[in-house]
């Protein structure tokens, strides 16, 4: 099940949220593990079963590395760190396919949020390891770091204090849920209206041989790629931060309207924000501290963004496309520092980005640049009727995703908000709000989901 | 902003609770629920059975299904639920891998390779396959046609092949496929029927013999159903009678329970139901024996999917018994109600969706 169904939204949320509400404060946590649970059966008991040991595993590693000597402290760190960064690969990359026997899980499931409570995971043995951060001995609240179902699915990562923290000062009211459900239905419609569409012209492109493709078609399917990611993984984490503000719990955005900027380094801060700052402080920083050499520093930044491409995808095409962002950042910072150019503008930076995102979109090193040469008249094809074809269909949706992914209607809203016409507001918002889950229920109405995924986090 | 946050709480949590509770009456995700088993429960299955359930169940389902047409055919390819929507007709998107074509292949010659008389084989084209050429190539990675010269290409040589694709195709222009639905009409059925008898040894029964009726002329497909697209054409559903004489004796069905049923080689009253398909042949069935006054002595075991419901009616002319044999799982059925060593003939009749779907593989 996922946030976009109907079934979580007309029966599992309302029942959910109503639970949690009516629970006496002292059996709130209880009542949402177990409800996390139960959202988790729905992906099947074997990933309830995982989910259980998985969390079991940290949480014992977490209390180990508590209570062990200090000359000890690396054995619990190493074994947890490995056993989580073991079941990541399992799951995410096919070099591991015979895990899933091990695992007993089959192939096509997928514990849905792995990527991101596994750096949750991590982060919080990391911080009890370095005494940044208690063990916690309640096993229910950890289960609900890891767990918790209005944030399991691409969901914000925080460290395990803040969590805790955002926990402890949980607000109910109608404001709370107004706000969440503003939040989780923008979010919503990100996926089902946007980002579905331009799956399916990503699709349409992709189902073209590549050496039938023109030029044109090829720059029409990469800017669907990244659109199509943008508004995917944007749109689930409004949906995630919307459903935690319902259950009281106000979570920080992923993202800030990274595509059309000026540097790449503005859309590295705007993108998956979370998910880099934990990639900072976990990886870059103890390692660049370690020297003090800034062309190592440099190096670490590289190959931390490495990482982070196979974060996103294990392929050759996404460790690239890390470097290349990782490289990108470094030497706008460098020309930046001896002014010698300013490589700004939006067009440089949206040009960058979709040569760079090309790689992972591709998956390999050699299909990208087959597919760099194609987007440049390497089929000697600059335009042909299926480009015409599918701008003449798309060119809506395009425009629309455009707009959608920049900060002009945010800018709007808030100039309208500080003005007289501040009450328009009032109206617009629940009838937007309402108008929006309408036109995504219809969407989702023919099979009861959207369940297209451009990437699997 | 406050009061907006209070009266947007409100308002979608009044939408979300009226919908649950209208879904809750009208069956909600019961269906669903019926269809749990442990395996299902353990890899997660049940929550897609569960979702779909609850899908079809959902209050103005219709509507709603109507409204996210028009979205879909406004704001991007007129694509909706896997359904090209354009002027002139609906056409299902299907995946087709030729491995289904080698799978089937593969049953047929089994099956004829264990039977004394002569095997006959049809693959019939969806609607995609006569009128996909409309479609952008990017749509049909496999064609209908590929599928079809894939089969015929692998059948052993003493399968009598008959290639309805072609004589389709090239009738094309006739009103041969609904226009709201991926089958073919009567006349496309009869246009087969005109090859399919004489490769059996037969003369078929000229055009102008039959007085066509119009049963209705307000069918909405399956395609239909898929899309819900308000602004679709209406289709024509026809019967064909020819009064020669010839007299149905008997025609009895057994269900997927095991229970026998009087069918009707058309039941007019299935054109007010749900499934105005079942006009032909009534509801789905396991095996139908169709006894005619026809005095040859002559029997055909038609071994068959939905796609034969409206051709079987034309061969009862020249046969006094035929038997029809569900192809989900004919090798069962066989043993179960008939013996196949008691026909002279077996004609495969399959539409090239229902190969896909059966003999996908991997």
């Amino acid at each position: 099940m996922t946030y976009s169904s109907l079934l979580f939204i007309y029966m599992f949320f309302p029942l959910s949220l109503l639970l949690y509400l009516i629970a006496p404060k002292k059996v709130k946590d209880g009542v949402l593990y177990a409800e996390s649970l139960v959202f988790c059966g729905f992906m099947g008991l074997r990933i309830v079963a995982f989910m259980v040991v998985f969390c079991l595993v940290n949480y014992l590693a977490g209390l180990a590395l508590y209570c062990i000597s200090p000359k000890l402290k690396s054995i619990p760190l190493a074994a947890g760190v490995l056993y989580d960064v073991l079941m990541l690969i399992s799951f995410r990359s096919s070099y591991f396919s015979y895990l899933h026997g091990f695992t007993g899980i089959p192939q096509a499931v997928f514990p849905v949020g792995i990527s991101l409570y596994t750096l949750s995971a991590i982060g919080y043995l990391a911080d009890i390891y370095k005494g940044n951060s208690k063990c916690d001995k309640n096993f229910i609240r950890f289960s609900l770091y890891i767990m918790m179902f209005p944030r399991l699915i691409m969901g914000t990562i925080v460290d395990y204090d803040t969590f805790v923290h955002i926990l402890r000062h949980r607000r109910y009211n109608m404001n709370e849920i107004g706000r969440g459900l503003v939040s989780f239905t923008k979010g919503l419609a990100k996926k089902v209206l946007i980002a579905d569409a331009l799956y399916e012209f990503n699709s349409a492109v992709k189902n073209i041989p590549l050496s039938e493709l023109s030029a044109a078609g090829a720059w029409l399917g990469i800017a669907a790629y990244i659109l199509c990611l943008y508004f995917t993984l944007s749109g689930f984490s409004d949906m995630s931060c919307g459903l935690c503000r319902c259950f009281g719990m106000k979570f920080s955005n992923s993202f800030n309207h990274p595509l059309f900027v000026r540097k790449v380094r503005i859309f590295v801060s705007g993108w998956h924000i979370q998910v880099l700052h934990w990639f900072r402080k976990y990886i870059i920083s103890p390692v660049s501290s370690k020297f003090d050499n800034p062309y190592v520093s440099k190096l670490v930044f590289v190959a931390v963004w490495i990482l982070t491409g196979i974060w996103y995808d294990f392929s050759s095409g996404a460790a690239l496309w890390g470097m290349l962002i990782g490289l990108a950042v470094i030497i706008e910072n460098m020309l930046n520092n001896h002014k010698p150019f300013r490589p700004n503008g939006i067009i440089y930076t949206m040009l960058s980005i979709t040569l760079m995102t090309v790689f992972l979109s591709q998956g390999s090193i050699s299909k990208g640049a087959q597919y760099i040469a194609v987007m440049f008249g390497g089929n000697g094809n600059l335009a042909d009727s299926a480009a015409a074809y599918m701008l003449k269909y798309y060119i809506v949706i395009i425009l629309i995703a455009v707009y959608a992914s920049t900060d002009l209607f945010r800018n709007t809203a808030a100039r309208i908000k500080n003005s007289r016409f501040s009450g328009v507001l009032t109206v617009l918002t629940p009838v937007s709000s309402a108008v929006l889950l309408i036109l995504c229920t219809a969407l989702m109405s023919f099979i009861g989901q959207s369940s297209t995924m451009i990437i699997q986090l | 902003m406050k009061l907006a946050e209070k009266i947007t709480a409100f308002s979608i949590m009044l939408i979300i609770t009226a919908a649950s509770v209208a879904a809750v009456i009208n069956g909600g995700a019961g269906n669903g629920f019926s269809q749990i088993s442990l395996k299902n429960l353990a890899d997660g299955g049940f929550c897609h059975v569960l979702s779909e359930s609850f899908a079809a169940e959902f209050p103005f389902g219709k509507q709603l299904r109507s409204v996210a047409a028009e979205i879909g055919t406004k704001s991007g390819e007129p694509v909706v639920n896997g359904v090209y929507i354009s002027e002139e007709r609906m056409l299902s998107l299907n995946e087709y891998r030729l491995s289904a074509a080698d799978n089937c292949a593969e049953v047929v010659n089994a099956y004829s390779a264990d039977f004394e008389g002569a095997v006959y084989f049809t693959a019939v084209p969806t609607s995609t396959g006569i009128y996909g050429d409309s479609l952008p190539s990017y749509f049909l990675s496999v064609t209908e046609k590929q599928i079809t010269e894939r089969i015929h290409g692998s059948l052993d040589v003493n399968i009598r092949r008959i290639d309805a694709y072609t004589i389709l195709k090239n009738l094309s222009d006739n009103y041969i496929y609904y226009r709201s639905d991926t089958k073919w009409t009567s006349y496309g059925a009869y246009c087969v029927y005109r090859t399919v008898a004489q490769k059996l040894g037969f003369i078929p029964v000229p055009y102008d013999k039959y007085s066509i009726r119009h049963v209705t002329d307000d069918y909405y497909g399956n395609l239909f159903t898929r899309t819900g697209y308000m602004e679709s054409r209406a289709d024509i559903i026809d019967i064909y009678d020819y009064n020669d004489g010839t007299e149905i004796v008997s025609c009895t069905g057994v269900d997927s329970h095991g229970i026998e049923h009087d069918i009707n080689l058309y039941d007019v009253s299935a054109v007010e139901s749900d499934n105005p398909y079942n006009l032909y042949l009534g509801e789905k069935m396991d095996y139908i024996e169709i006894s005619t006054s026809v005095n040859n002595e002559k029997s055909l075991l038609v071994i068959g999917d939905e796609t034969a419901d409206c051709f079987i009616p034309f061969l009862t002319k020249h046969y006094s018994k035929i038997s029809f044999v569900s192809a989900d799982n004919y090798k069962n059925i066989i043993d179960k109600y008939t013996d196949k060593s008691r026909y002279e003939q077996t004609l495969f009749i399959l539409g090239i969706d229902h190969i896909s779907g059966k003999y996908r593989g991997e």
